[in-house]
């Protein structure tokens, strides 16, 4: 109990603002090795790996060259697809589309169940922290990979929104956090992915930058909480992936995410 | 693909491209394009001409003594182009083309290539630039190719096409996002990010024969390559470290080296053309804005400062002008910088423009947009004054004009 609210508290200067900045170290390097092991772990079930095709195309045959060349136009002949990049396809897997738009329900539920947990107060003051905290399953009760999926467990919310060009994590959203902190910790093999995402407005470049911070913003936040670093990599799609495809600010909202996804789920 | 053309200089030059006389000769290659048509197609869609209608030459001339040049005057014609084909040993042929000054005159260019018959399109394309450059005193850019994304039914394809959108070709498909291709100098490879590992990563592709491989598959997030002037290192924003920063990576032995520091965002890399130089965004001014980064030194100074969102930068084959996207009113355009003035000015009007990408001439720039919510892509000329579409079914995106 006294270490929860130790976290609740670190968690709650995070939230207050203090940007914490640890260095990562322990990269996850090689993806191949860790899809090896995810493939052991219970309920595991790995994706179809992309496809993806390549070939070449050869330019028109500048005149000058062209003498020595006896053909010119598209060369089909290199439909190189590389063992590497479908190998690896494998190790990562997102739940894509549909299991992301039911969850966009369950995120307003969680919102609301979190509010009445705190007794309405909203604030990241040390007493709603620690009383939010006494709320999270007991010592007794391990999170388990079924609760990712239990609707009534906050394990299965997995999204967390952001304001318009913020990556600083709402209030709302620490239930959610601590949860997952605790289940890293008890499942030291699980492997978090968090993918941050962005709205489609502006340069995809600068898009996928800020989606990056987004998940950077969740990564910091568990890692000041003890979820070791290894155990987490923060990647960004960007506004390649948006779960509601309107153009307007509500639809905007839904796609400024983090989702935190694991390995081998 | 269809090009529409949405706006002309104020003074376009009408020119008669006559029929190229193609002899029914032994050896000749059946089948052949008339060259004139893809020169016409050219001409007519740069804004720059008004190609006059010629099709009731029945023989079309095929020495400079056989065209009447007072008559094509009178015909309201500027300038005359005469061609001819002549068949050489096997598969190829000579192509010959004269352009004359119908109001003086006299004789502009003649110039003669000789080609496959596969290959005439692309001397086609280098006659349209010989007009230009001998009509405007400036070159052509019809002769360069373009990659974008192509985005139909959840598929992405990274696609290679003529300037003119035609040949087409599919050099990579993916069920995953593809975005930010890249031209090497030489226009033999193309880099570009890849999401088909569930995260980006940046590949370089051969275009020659389809091989590629991934240069940078860091933990966290890999993307937005640009070529050094050399080809070769890659500018790329990695994740690894920090938050996404510059980093210039050796294709030779793979290394990596950090380039910006500090934790603000920086990403979008262009090298300037004399290697100098690293235009950039970075957001650590407290809005996403151009920075210039000494290549030597790392000190970089903000280069835009009008309005609170300039990203993209893509730099003129002479260095001199800077495009980039910038926001207005919750707009996004296009914009084109002066960098001895420091002069900006918006060259469009759409509200959704991305990725600007300059042609070969640094006259024209190629960018992407939504027209009723569906990606097509578009040209610029860098006064604003000259316009053109493409679009195609399904979304295009991502272009970048290379060599």
């Amino acid at each position: 109990m006294k270490q929860l609210a130790y976290s609740a508290l670190l968690l709650a200067a995070l939230l207050a603002g203090c940007s914490g900045n640890p260095s990562k170290e322990a990269a996850i390097e090689d993806r191949g090795i860790k899809a090896a092991e995810a493939e052991q772990m219970e309920g595991v079930k790995i994706v179809e790996a992309a496809r993806v095709e390549t070939q070449g195309a050869a330019r028109a045959i500048p005149v000058s060259e062209a003498a020595n060349k006896p053909g010119a136009g598209v060369n089909t002949s290199g439909t190189a697809t590389q063992p590497i990049s479908s190998k690896t396809t494998e190790s990562v897997q997102t739940r894509g589309a549909t299991a992301a738009s039911s969850e966009v329900k369950s995120l307003a539920d969680g919102k609301s169940a979190a509010d009445a947990k705190s007794g309405g107060v909203v604030g990241g003051d040390k007493s709603t922290a620690a009383q939010d905290a006494s709320t999270l399953p007991q010592p007794d009760a391990v999170p388990a990979w079924g609760d990712l999926k239990n609707p009534e467990n906050p394990l299965s919310k997995r999204r967390l929104l952001f304001d318009y060009d913020s990556a600083a994590i709402r209030d709302e959203y620490r239930p959610v956090l601590e949860a997952h902190v605790q289940f890293m910790k008890a499942n030291k093999a699980a492997k978090s992915i968090l993918q941050g995402h962005a709205d489609e407005r502006g340069s995809r470049e600068y898009n996928l930058a800020l989606g990056q911070r987004r998940a950077e913003s969740v990564f910091n936040a568990m890692s000041l909480l003890g979820v070791p670093e290894a155990q987490m990599e923060a990647v960004s799609m960007g506004e390649e992936k948006p779960v509601a495809e309107g153009h307007d600010e509500e639809a905007w909202q839904q796609n400024r995410r983090t989702e935190i996804l694991y390995q081998g789920e | 693909m269809t090009i529409e053309i949405v706006g002309g200089a104020a003074n376009q030059i009408p020119v008669a491209i006559l029929p190229f006389s193609v002899p029914v000769a032994p050896g000749m290659p059946l089948g052949l394009r008339n060259p004139a048509e893809v020169v016409a197609g050219d001409l007519g869609r740069s804004g720059y001409f008004r190609v006059l209608d010629v099709s009731d030459v029945a023989v079309p001339p095929a020495e400079p003594q056989d065209v009447q040049l007072q008559d094509w005057k009178n015909r309201g014609a500027d300038a005359v182009v005469i061609g001819q084909i002549r068949p050489q040993s096997g598969d190829r042929v000579e192509v010959r083309f004269w352009l004359f000054d119908a109001v003086r005159q006299t004789r502009l260019a003649a110039l003669s290539y000789t080609t496959s018959s596969a290959g005439l399109r692309a001397v086609a394309h280098r006659i349209a630039d010989a007009v230009h450059q001998a009509l405007l005193g400036e070159p052509g850019a019809y002769g360069g190719r373009i990659a974008y994304i192509l985005k139909r039914g959840g598929r992405y394809e990274l696609q290679v096409a003529d300037a003119d959108s035609q040949n087409a070709v599919t050099i990579t498909a993916s069920p995953e996002p593809l975005i930010s291709p890249a031209w090497s100098p030489d226009g033999q490879r193309l880099a570009y990010v890849s999401f088909e590992d569930k995260k980006p990563v940046v590949y370089v592709q051969n275009l020659a024969d389809g091989s590629r491989r991934a240069v940078a598959r860091f933990r966290g997030s890999n993307s937005a390559p640009a070529w050094s002037p050399d080809g070769r290192r890659l500018a790329v924003t990695l994740s690894k470290d920090e938050t996404s920063q510059i980093y210039l990576l050796d294709l030779l032995t793979g290394e990596a080296a950090r380039f910006t520091r500090g934790g603000a965002l920086d990403t979008e890399a262009v090298f300037s053309p004399d290697g100098q130089w690293l235009y950039f965004t970075s957001d650590r001014g407290g809005s996403p804005q151009i920075y210039r980064a000494s290549l030597s030194t790392g000190a970089a100074t903000r280069v835009t400062f009008e309005g609170g969102y300039n990203v993209s930068p893509a730099l003129s084959p002479d260095g001199r002008t800077l495009a980039f996207v910038h926001r207005r009113d919750g707009r996004f355009h296009i914009a084109a910088m002066d960098l001895n003035s420091r002069q900006m000015q918006v060259l469009t009007e759409t509200a959704y423009d991305e990725s600007p990408s300059f042609a070969s001439n640094g006259r024209l720039l190629l960018y992407a947009t939504l027209v009723n919510n569906r990606g097509i892509l578009a040209t610029v000329s860098v006064d604003g004054k000259v316009k053109q579409r493409l679009s195609q079914s399904g979304d295009l995106r991502e272009p970048a004009w290379g060599p």
